[in-house]
């Protein structure tokens, strides 16, 4: 038999060592995380290992209401940043979170403590009133909200929002960028998940579900 | 002799006519719809999908309908992160290509409409090609 050079021997064990270690240790993290590895591998959803709470913040509702920190208390919120002259993102996800809400009201938990915002990036055209015509259309619980630029900026910014409104001087129909993504914020108010586009109810609905039992769980 | 029996003749004629009808058709167009905006929205999208049956390249250079201001072919695009809307001038169907316009993506922004459209109700746009070809399509209103 031929001997094997001592050098390569130790090379060898050192890998399946190594490989064994990391074994061991990937099997303890999925065991500590189990729970939440069922949802981390999605294309639809990124969830959050440690949800970020988010701070202070003011803006306004379609009923003239304040709309700030403590409105995300004690439900689920799913926001979207968008502007009502938006004629194919912004019809678009709103149908779909009206659905994906409507698909979640079927399930046994219900959907009392969930809450669709439609953040509008331009306060500019889209009045409390324009609002109030417009997400009625969607859904009878959708809000509509909007406020001043610094107020939108810092919720869009905690969230990692990212619009811009290029208005023109005389210009009727100015663009406006906003991103497509509905950001998902827990019952203590902190930033939990991010769905992005191609967004559809059913997938949103049963994301939500798991991570709503999970959290459930959690908490009791 | 058969070819003047009139029966005969009167098959020959509807060939010859449908002939012409789908070579005149030469796009085709199914799943036209528009979405269903909330009162006071001045902007709706329009969707459709494309096909060119023609041996030749086909090229959509606008669109009009009676039933808006103005109708432009836009796409929603992302950049940065964010999603807009940018204006396309053209867009060519290569022989027996399909071209979707969906949600997302390709649409009719179809602007300042005439009348409130209700889901149910129908309205006519117009596709204009560079070859002169103009082809008039009735669009679903949805929800």
């Amino acid at each position: 038999m031929k001997k094997r050079p001592l050098k390569f021997s130790i090379m060898i064990t050192t890998v399946a060592l190594a490989a064994m270690l990391t074994g061991v240790w990937l099997a303890a993290t999925y065991r500590e995380n189990d729970s939440r590895a069922m949802l981390l591998p999605d294309q639809v959803m990124t969830l959050f290992p440690d949800p970020r709470p988010l701070t202070a913040f003011a803006l306004t509702d379609h009923q003239n209401r304040v709309f700030d920190l403590a409105s995300l208390k004690g439900k689920w919120s799913f926001l979207f940043f968008g502007f009502t002259h938006c004629p194919d993102i912004c019809p678009t996800t709103l149908a779909i979170l009206a659905r994906a809400r409507d698909n979640i009201a079927k399930d046994a938990v219900g959907a009392e403590d969930i809450q669709l915002v439609f953040i509008s990036v331009d306060p500019n055209r889209d009045t409390a009133n324009k609002l109030k015509q417009y997400v009625a259309h969607f859904h009878t619980t959708l809000l509509g909200v909007t406020g001043d630029d610094a107020q939108i900026g810092n919720l869009a910014g905690q969230l990692g929002a990212a619009y811009q409104v290029s208005i023109a001087p005389g210009m009727e129909n100015y663009p406006v960028y906003h991103t497509a993504a509905v950001f998902l914020v827990d019952p203590q108010a902190r930033y939990h998940a991010v769905f992005t586009p191609p967004l559809d109810a059913e997938v949103i609905r049963k994301r939500f579900k798991v991570l709503r039992e999970l959290e459930g769980a959690k908490a009791t | 002799m058969i070819w003047r029996h009139p029966v005969f003749a009167g098959l020959t004629l509807a060939l010859t006519l449908i002939t012409a009808a789908s070579e005149e058709v030469g796009v085709s167009v199914r799943d036209a719809w528009v979405r269903e905006t909330p009162p006071g929205v001045a902007m709706m999208a329009g969707y459709m999908a494309l096909r060119n049956n023609t041996s030749q390249s086909q090229v959509l250079v606008a669109a009009s309908s009676p039933g808006f201001e103005t109708v432009m072919i836009h796409r929603t695009i992302v950049k940065d992160g964010m999603t807009g809307m940018v204006h396309a001038s053209q867009i060519e169907l290569t022989p027996s290509a399909s071209l979707i316009f969906t949600p997302g993506g390709y649409h009719l922004m179809l602007m300042n409409p005439k009348r409130t459209l209700r889901a149910g109700d129908r309205v006519d746009i117009n596709l204009e090609f560079r070859s002169g070809l103009r082809l008039p399509v009735s669009f679903e209103v949805r929800k």
